[in-house]
């Protein structure tokens, strides 16, 4: 059983308090990723849980055993860089075997972890050359075959895949994530590419200004954000969101765009929204929840900006009134910029966020 | 505007500008070279410049250098070589631990403990002299202990004042070279004789000179392989850590590694300061351990202006730092630490 456990856990340099008061439950056997902007304290949470970073409150515990003060490497934890950081001097089968060896592994039993990970890595062919002889994907692969030949309770990557090219970056994440199914070890993985946090996680921890904004399966996280953060902060292209408010009432009621658009309510979300009837609200669309044909529901009419057409459907950057709206149409349409062009939404998929405190309202 | 975007008369004129620099550069050398192949009588007749067109050469000076007419030789040049070597490798090891530390760990001294050190150690030197009567030597060394002890203790309290970090206490010890050597030696004449008294020897010995050089060229090593190691990747050091890699280890297995260009130009850069020290090996030294920069200045005393011989001696001290530098020279390159992060 190695679950992990912030309790509390507080982050200060000084006056600046980076994290406030953080807790976080890690399942045995869980792949996490923290995901969040850059300085949301993502970072800094791993650290503290590697025992890089000390917290200035808080304890943290790995199973049964609480880490608190416990120095890194009797953590049992297996690390990951963004910046690889390889022993620039060994090849790469002394990197990958330099912490058996200071542990003192016995020789035989060393080599053949580094051939069983040299092999599940591809390595094997470069296990004689040094880091600098060696491409990003390759120089990050040795990183994990470092961290899996120390057999850890614990993996953590911070940022691992940043570094590599967008090709690289696929397929090493459809390696990590073999390699999760294979291990079955708990791993806390950081980025703050949020493409990454929903393809590779089994639970994604959406993190703002240190604190925890929802935690939830990727599918959860898309399809029922708990507010407008969360909302615009996973999925790309980012949610649309027009500000506007309430009005009405029972089956009337209409969300009225400051921009001058008029969104009948569906239906089935009168009975939540109807209490809020003349508050402020936004609305958030999803882009692929948007398109050209008048069936799907009410319209909004955009003024285009930019065409992006991407293949599978084409994007349409355009604007309402001001606001940033980006429409997803079929690739068989071609508007073009500066056209006035009628989108659809389907009602069903739309957002609710309270302007007072940005939460959902469903 | 670069020298490389130059064409005709002007780039003709750079390269001409660069010659007379280097002859300017190279002719003390070319003169001293040729000095110690002339006889006596070529030497006071007036200025010659040309091996067999102004005057026959003769290797007279050296024979009589090698032969240890002209003093102890190959004595000299074996302690020069002992010492050097010796003193660099300490320094440059030392230092660099020193300056791991330095940036990699945080260090709070209190201004207090550091008067409290200074007041205890005088003080208590001056009262084992003045009232209870024991020898300097005595004295100062068990005022410094106490004193040591007492800093390292009370640094522990909170004490009034300021408190200086890591940056104070690298221009503390860069302080230690800013004032005249010939004060330090002075002292530390004293300091040796009177360790001699007390049955240590330290003047002419080994142990006293490499000691001595060591202690100053502690500050220089720790500046320059500080700058060094805080160039280094901390996401490798980092690695070691969570890898359960000891502090030690990290330092010799990983640090010291990376920082091969740095060590091994501070290496020369020390060797070279220690190979030309005068004042000090003039001070602390007498017979045995004498260095080549006594022997070349003693040419010149013991029998007048010879320059033939000195010329000799000042080459044979010249070119073993030459071939040294040589041979690291190629070592200093950077593009170590590829591949080590992104």
């Amino acid at each position: 059983m190695t679950n992990i456990r912030l309790k509390n856990i507080e982050k200060s340099y000084g006056d600046v308090q980076v994290i406030p008061p953080l807790d976080l439950e890690i399942e045995d056997g869980e792949f996490v990723v923290l995901v969040g902007p850059s300085g949301c304290g993502k970072s800094t949470t791993l650290r503290m849980i590697a025992g890089l970073e000390t917290t200035s409150a808080g304890k943290v515990f790995i199973g049964d055993r609480d880490v608190t003060d416990l120095r890194p490497g009797l953590r049992d934890c297996a690390m990951v860089f963004q910046s690889y950081a390889l022993y620039p001097h060994m090849t790469v089968k002394e990197n990958i075997g330099y912490g058996m060896k200071v542990r003192g592994v016995d020789k035989k039993i060393a080599a053949e972890a580094v051939a069983n990970a040299a092999r599940v890595l591809n390595l094997t062919d470069y296990l004689h050359r040094k880091p600098a002889a060696l491409s990003g994907g390759q120089r990050q692969r040795v990183a994990i075959g470092r961290a899996i030949v120390r057999d850890p309770e614990v993996f953590l990557f911070d940022e691992p895949l940043s570094n590599l090219d967008a090709k690289l970056r696929v397929e090493m994440r459809v390696e990590i994530k073999q390699l999760h199914r294979r291990l079955k070890t708990t791993m806390v993985y950081v980025t703050h590419d949020q493409v990454e946090a929903m393809t590779m996680a089994d639970r994604v921890v959406v993190l703002n200004a240190g604190i925890i904004e929802q935690a939830a399966d990727p599918i959860t996280l898309y399809e029922f954000p708990v507010n407008k953060f969360v909302a615009s902060f996973i999925g790309a292209p980012s949610m649309n969101m027009l500000e506007g408010k309430l009005s009405g009432t029972g089956d009337d009621l209409v969300f009225e765009s400051d921009a001058g658009a008029s969104f009948p309510i569906p239906k089935s979300r009168i009975p939540a929204l109807a209490e809020f009837s003349g508050e402020r609200f936004s609305l958030g669309i999803r882009p692929e929840h948007t398109s050209e044909n008048a069936d799907v529901g009410p319209k909004i009419q955009i003024k285009v900006i930019d065409v992006e057409p991407l293949g599978p459907h084409t994007l349409l950057i355009g604007e309402v009134g001001g606001e940033k709206f980006t429409a997803q149409f079929s690739s068989r349409s071609r508007p073009q910029p500066d056209d006035m062009v009628d989108v659809y939404v389907n009602s069903g998929e739309v957002h609710f966020f309270r302007e007072s405190d940005g939460r959902a309202v469903r | 505007m670069s020298v490389r975007d130059l064409r005709g008369a002007k780039r003709h004129w750079v390269l001409f500008g660069c010659l007379i620099w280097l002859t300017f550069a190279l002719f003390p050398l070319y003169w001293v070279a040729i000095t110690s192949l002339k006889s006596p009588v070529d030497v006071v007749g007036g200025p010659t410049y040309l091996p067999f067109v102004d005057f026959q050469p003769t290797l007279k000076a050296w024979t009589e250098l090698f032969s240890g007419i002209r003093g102890e030789f190959f004595s000299n040049f074996w302690s020069s070589t002992i010492v050097a070597l010796s003193a660099s490798v300490i320094a440059t090891i030392i230092g660099s631990m020193a300056a791991y530390a330095l940036v990699r760990f945080t260090f709070r001294v209190r201004l207090m403990s550091g008067i409290t050190f200074f007041v205890v150690a005088m003080g208590g030197f001056l009262f084992g002299r003045e009232v209870l009567g024991i020898g300097p030597a005595t004295a100062s060394i068990i005022a410094f202990c106490i004193a040591l002890a007492l800093s390292i203790f009370i640094n522990r309290f909170k004490l009034p004042g300021p408190v200086l970090g890591n940056d104070d206490i690298v221009f503390w010890f860069v302080s230690q070279r800013l004032f005249p050597p010939i004060v330090v030696a002075f002292a530390l004449f004293l300091l040796y004789t009177e360790m001699g008294k007390l049955g240590f020897r330290m003047t002419d010995t080994y142990f006293g000179l490499t000691l001595a050089y060591v202690a100053f060229s502690l500050p220089i090593v720790i500046w320059l392989m500080r700058d060094f190691i805080a160039s280094l990747p901390l996401d490798v050091e980092e690695a070691a850590m969570v890898d359960n890699v000891p502090t030690w280890r990290i330092f010799f297995g990983i640090v010291l590694p990376m920082s091969k260009p740095g060590l091994i130009a501070t290496f020369v850069i020390t060797l070279a300061f220690v190979w030309n020290e005068f004042l000090f090996a003039l001070f602390l030294t007498n017979s045995k351990w004498q260095t080549l920069p006594i022997l070349v200045a003693g040419q010149n005393s013991q029998r007048g202006d010879e320059w033939w011989a000195i010329s000799a001696a000042a080459l044979v001290a010249i070119v073993p730092m030459v071939i040294i530098a040589g041979l690291l020279g190629r070592m200093m390159r950077s593009g170590l630490l590829m591949g080590a992060v992104k």
